[in-house]
């Protein structure tokens, strides 16, 4: 499924392609700064960081900080302020399907089968009927949803919609999968089930994935790396490594250390001062 | 044998509200008996002498004229004037909808002429122009705002996630139109034919009375109504009414049709 041949179509636009554990998105110095009328208000604040190819990088952060802010920058839906982002050597200055984005309210057009949602960015693309058939069928079974490709989407449950917005992204072999909250609007059991179906994804690939979301525990569940954010204006208050391999016991004494300890930064950083 | 109402039965639940529609209907035509021998007035008949009149009018025609020549030119003029609205605010709503600019541009022109009740352009129409075309630009008036704001306010209306989502898809500004923004619009153009339908055959029957040699039921009633002929009158009224809901039924079929087929019930 998920073999050689899906990564050559990757690098076909005369990038040099990268391999696993290479740096592979680079972030410098990114602000952003709304400003209406005359009053500005800072969401980032001088936040770089490289990404390695095939990691899974989670931001987490107070509510509110500007997590989603960075994610819409990376996708190209947003313009910084100043900073510059590259994700395989390209600067993301327009959105396009080599940065891949699954939504937390799911964004399926409901007019739209299963399928026919996997096959939008190809239809637009303007690859053949055939092949566009064959590319989302295999993906559709990566998520698990043979059974469903022909149905609609508003006869499909929450984790269903999710995994129809995963495979519609997947499938134009994107760099780097933003994934904004994805999970938000599960409940805590189609959660768990979601995140280890994530993760049978990352074994199967090298997929590179920057993963916003409010669970702690997700993040920890989940992450080579996590980005702790500070309050509004976001700056990098920590980045955490973890090597262990997954899945990973939510009950091992490692894990819930390390998950207090995000929540106790994050605690102080939601205390109201302002 | 004794019979059980049961609300999870969707045979009972129509056969309930079928029985509701009946009394309803019984009650209107004993009220309307009551209040016409009460009247004791020749312009309101009793329910039997327009029944009688109706069939006569079904059967026989009105001056020379069949019941279906009257009842096709109303439905004609109708048709034409709701596909010359159609064609026009559709692909208008969706660009509008499309371009701050455009939209701009065009409001003001719009938000002066919409409020001008589509019957008051009727004399202009049938006098200045001609008594063919004018009924039907009167339609044409009535159902073309009604379905333009609805198309405007469809594509103002669609989720901002799916534009995003269309964006990050690699969606030209091309394939936005087409692919995000036409469809999602569908559902609120379809409740636009439903109101401009309603509103267009208001306008029909009363943009026909202008008309000194129509065939139009406008023409019609009126020219029954200068008569005296009040059962007759009262037989065109059944017989618009039912046109009216006719056309309104057949609208609100297609809309839920639509949503449906768009998932978006």
């Amino acid at each position: 499924m998920f073999d050689g041949s899906n990564k050559e179509q990757t690098s076909d636009k005369g990038s040099v392609s990268y391999a696993e554990g290479e740096d592979f998105i680079h972030i410098e110095n990114l602000s952003k700064t709304y400003k209406r009328d005359d009053s500005e208000t800072v969401a980032i604040e001088d936040f770089s960081i490289n990404i390695k190819k095939g990691e899974l990088i989670s931001i987490v952060g107070p509510s509110g900080c500007g997590k989603t802010t960075i994610l819409r920058m990376i996708a190209g839906l947003l313009e910084p302020t100043s900073g510059t982002i590259t994700v395989a050597g390209h600067p993301c200055d327009k959105p396009g399907p080599d940065r891949g984005m699954v939504f937390q309210d799911f964004a399926l057009m409901p007019w739209r089968s299963v399928i026919k949602n996997v096959e939008l960015g190809m239809e637009m693309a303007g690859v053949p009927k055939e092949e566009r058939r064959k590319r989302a069928e295999e993906y559709i079974s990566i998520v698990g949803l043979e059974k469903f490709k022909d149905a609609r989407i508003n006869e499909l449950s929450g984790g269903m919609k999710q995994r129809v917005g995963i495979a519609r992204a997947l499938v134009n072999h994107p760099d780097v999968l933003l994934m904004d909250e994805p999970f938000g609007a599960l409940d805590a059991q189609t959660r768990n089930l979601m995140q280890a179906g994530l993760i049978k994804i990352l074994d199967k690939t090298d997929q590179t994935i920057i993963f916003i979301t409010h669970s702690v525990d997700e993040a920890v569940y989940l992450s080579d790396r996590i980005v702790v954010l500070t309050k509004r204006p976001a700056k990098i208050k920590e980045i955490i490594e973890i090597p262990w391999p997954r899945p990973r016991d939510r009950a091992s004494p490692d894990f819930t250390a390390l998950r207090k300890h995000i929540l106790d930064e994050l605690e102080k950083e939601n205390v109201l001062d302002d | 044998m004794s019979f059980k109402y049961d609300k999870n039965n969707k045979y009972h639940r129509l056969g309930k509200n079928a029985l509701i529609v009946v009394v309803s209907l019984t009650v209107f035509v004993l009220a309307w008996w009551v209040v016409s021998i009460l009247a004791h007035s020749t312009v309101i008949p009793t329910p039997i002498k327009t029944f009688d009149a109706l069939i006569s009018f079904l059967q026989d025609g009105y001056l020379g004229i069949s019941a279906g020549r009257y009842i096709s030119a109303s439905l004609t003029l109708f048709l034409k004037g709701f596909l010359l609205a159609f064609v026009l605010a559709v692909p208008l709503g969706l660009i509008l909808g499309f371009s701050k600019s455009l939209n701009t541009f065009v409001t003001p022109i719009i938000e002066v002429l919409r409020p001008i009740a589509p019957m008051a352009w009727a004399p202009v129409f049938i006098y200045g122009i001609s008594y063919d075309t004018g009924p039907m630009l009167v339609v044409f008036i009535g159902i073309f705002f009604p379905l333009l704001t609805n198309v405007i306010f469809g594509v103002k209306k669609i989720d901002p996630s799916l534009v995003d989502a269309a964006l990050t898809l690699g969606a030209s500004k091309f394939h936005l139109f087409t692919k995000v923004m036409a469809p999602s619009a569908i559902p609120y153009i379809m409740n636009g034919i439903k109101v401009g339908l309603g509103v267009g055959w208001m306008c029909i029957v009363a943009a026909e009375m202008y008309n000194p040699r129509g065939f139009g039921v406008g023409y019609c009633i009126s020219d029954m109504c200068f008569n005296g002929l009040w059962p007759s009158t009262f037989a065109m009224l059944i017989i618009i009414a039912a046109l009216g809901i006719l056309t309104t039924s057949l609208a609100e079929y297609l809309q839920k049709y639509v949503s449906k087929r768009m998932g978006v019930e």
